[in-house]
């Protein structure tokens, strides 16, 4: 990695959630323990109340995912998706649309290969190598929040952003794992 | 030799000039060891490159010679300007019938200069757009040369072997993309120009070369490249995602990716839920030691960033930490977890900084016993 940092001319590094790795766990952790403790103290005896908490859990998680990572365009997508209209009142009606839109697409490899894009068409010699190609990275711009959007058009920029996705990912896993252990 | 000037004169001499310019300057030098060249019709040439003479045009054109369209060859003279130099001598040897009265030579010779320079300043930043007006060029000068054809194409290859001697960047950049072009175009000697377009040097701003046998049109060298600069990102991914050092290609490389990132997807999914299911479930106080917990994160949150190293190696870290943490804390919770959680920060980015052990040292602050997170952070490194 080292090596790719170097043969840039760029200032700052290629990979720029390196940077922001150490302070990553403790934003995320300082953000989803006080929500955390905020949903156990808005207690409702409510049959519904496990799987509201469950969609609101999920909301927190992930809205502490988007927090911790400022920077990246998938953490800005994923703001705005959690969030459109910056009030945050109706957490648990937004966290059931943001849920339901994520269950379809999440599982299920696209049957077919999106309509060409404007590359395929002109470039007359992509092999069937490079169409598949393709159809992975669409199949990762819906897995990353924001991938569709336009921020994410460039090849380049979504491989960089997936870089980091990936990373903040893995230690969000890390720290909700280490949580469930303490318990 | 009428016909042929004009017919260069008919050029566009913008796009071309770089083109012919620098055909001709390589087939003039290689004429200049074997010299035929004639005082007039070096008057003429100049005369039919640089329109600006126009005073010349008077001169005599009769004397049919060959070499006519090679003069302006010498003001390029790939930035090697002693061959510049030397070309009023060489032409003072030569016929003496004509006199230059109207420009000296000398001044030509400037003036050529000037122009030339700026002609491949030019021609260097719009090389690549030029395509097609060298397409038309190369065709002009095909019918130009008319009988000299063959030899147009023969003594091609070796007048570039003479400039390659030269080497000026700014040169060897045009004629390689001119040379390739002439093999696309004119598919002859293709093998010969085209492996010294890898001897091209680089310049200042983003160079892709134009390798054997690829079209050198600005679409398919910017495709190329992007498509360079994402297999290197690629590779940094490959650093990320663990597992990927064996696998090569793309298609099988985004495989992986894809995998993965569903997989700690699933892993965010599944933990949320038994964090949902833990918080109905249980009294919300053991929520507040958790910074306390995390605080010895930096090892974990690092172990990620480092390849290979599965997650079920992180329990025994966990637990031991766990274990450290309940025996050695005896503030109350809150400000604990505050103090801990703070240091937790400063700790981490120091870590991270530099991989060595000697980042212990804050640790003998803490309220915690130093021993057991040293070797925590041993089974981390390991």
């Amino acid at each position: 990695m080292e090596g790719c940092m170097k043969e840039r001319k760029r200032v700052y590094p290629m990979e720029p959630w390196k940077i922001m790795q150490p302070s990553f766990a403790a934003k995320y952790v300082g953000y989803l323990v006080p929500a955390l403790t905020n949903i156990g103290k808005r207690a409702s005896p409510s049959v519904d109340r496990c799987i509201d908490t469950e969609k609101i859990v999920r909301y927190e998680i992930d809205m502490a995912l988007a927090l911790s990572a400022e920077g990246f365009a998938w953490s800005h997508a994923l703001k705005h998706k959690l969030r459109p209209n910056v009030d945050n009142h109706n957490h648990a009606g937004k966290s059931q649309s943001y849920l339901a839109h994520d269950d379809d697409h999440r599982n299920t490899m696209p049957v077919n290969h999106e309509p060409a894009t404007k590359k395929l068409k002109v470039d007359t010699k992509r092999s069937e190598t490079e169409a598949a190609e393709e159809e992975r990275l669409t199949y990762l711009r819906k897995l990353i929040p924001g991938g569709s959007g336009e921020m994410m058009v460039d090849d380049e920029i979504l491989l960089i952003e997936l870089g980091s996705y990936v990373s903040c990912l893995e230690l969000q896993v890390n720290v909700l794992r280490s949580m469930l252990q303490f318990n | 030799m009428l016909h042929r000037l004009e017919s260069l004169e008919s050029c566009n001499y913008n796009g071309m000039d770089v083109a012919v310019l620098e055909r001709q300057a390589a087939r003039l030098k290689w004429q200049q060891q074997n010299y035929v060249v004639q005082n007039n019709n070096l008057v003429e040439l100049c005369a039919s490159s640089m329109p600006q003479f126009q005073g010349l045009s008077g001169s005599n054109l009769g004397s049919g010679q060959m070499v006519q369209l090679k003069r302006p060859e010498v003001f390029l003279g790939s930035g090697d300007f002693q061959e510049f130099v030397n070309f009023p001598v060489a032409g003072a040897e030569f016929g003496d019938s004509e006199k230059l009265d109207l420009v000296p030579p000398e001044a030509a010779a400037d003036y050529c200069i000037s122009r030339t320079s700026s002609c491949q300043m030019t021609a260097l930043n719009t090389s690549v757009m030029k395509e097609e007006r060298e397409d038309m060029v190369l065709e002009k000068m095909e019918s130009t040369t008319g009988s000299g054809r063959e030899s147009f194409n023969k003594r091609k290859p070796e007048a570039v072997a003479d400039h390659k001697g030269k080497n000026k960047r700014i040169k060897g950049e045009g004629e390689s993309e001119v040379k390739t072009k002439c093999s696309t175009e004119i598919s002859r000697n293709s093998s010969k120009e085209n492996s010294k377009a890898s001897e091209v040097q680089k310049l200042d701003y983003i160079h892709v070369r134009a390798r054997r046998g690829q079209a050198t049109d600005s679409h398919s060298l910017a495709e190329r490249a992007r498509r360079e600069k994402i297999s290197m990102k690629m590779k940094c991914l490959q650093d990320l995602v663990p597992g990927c050092n064996k696998i090569t290609g793309k298609a099988g490389m985004l495989d992986e990716i894809i995998n993965y990132v569903q997989s700690l997807q699933r892993q965010v999914e599944f933990l949320s839920m038994k964090i949902a299911a833990l918080n109905s479930s249980v009294e919300n106080l053991p929520m507040k030691e958790f910074p306390a917990y995390v605080a010895n994160f930096p090892a974990a949150a690092k172990l990620p960033a480092m390849a290979g190293l599965p997650y079920f190696q992180l329990n025994p870290l966990q637990k031991e930490s766990v274990n450290c943490m309940l025996n050695e804390s005896m503030l109350p919770p809150q400000t604990a977890t505050e103090g801990i959680a703070s240091a937790s920060v400063s700790i981490s980015e120091q870590s991270l900084s530099s991989s060595s052990m000697t980042q212990l040292q804050p640790f003998s602050t803490w309220n915690m016993d130093p021993q057991c997170l040293y070797n925590m952070y041993n089974m981390g490194f390991h």
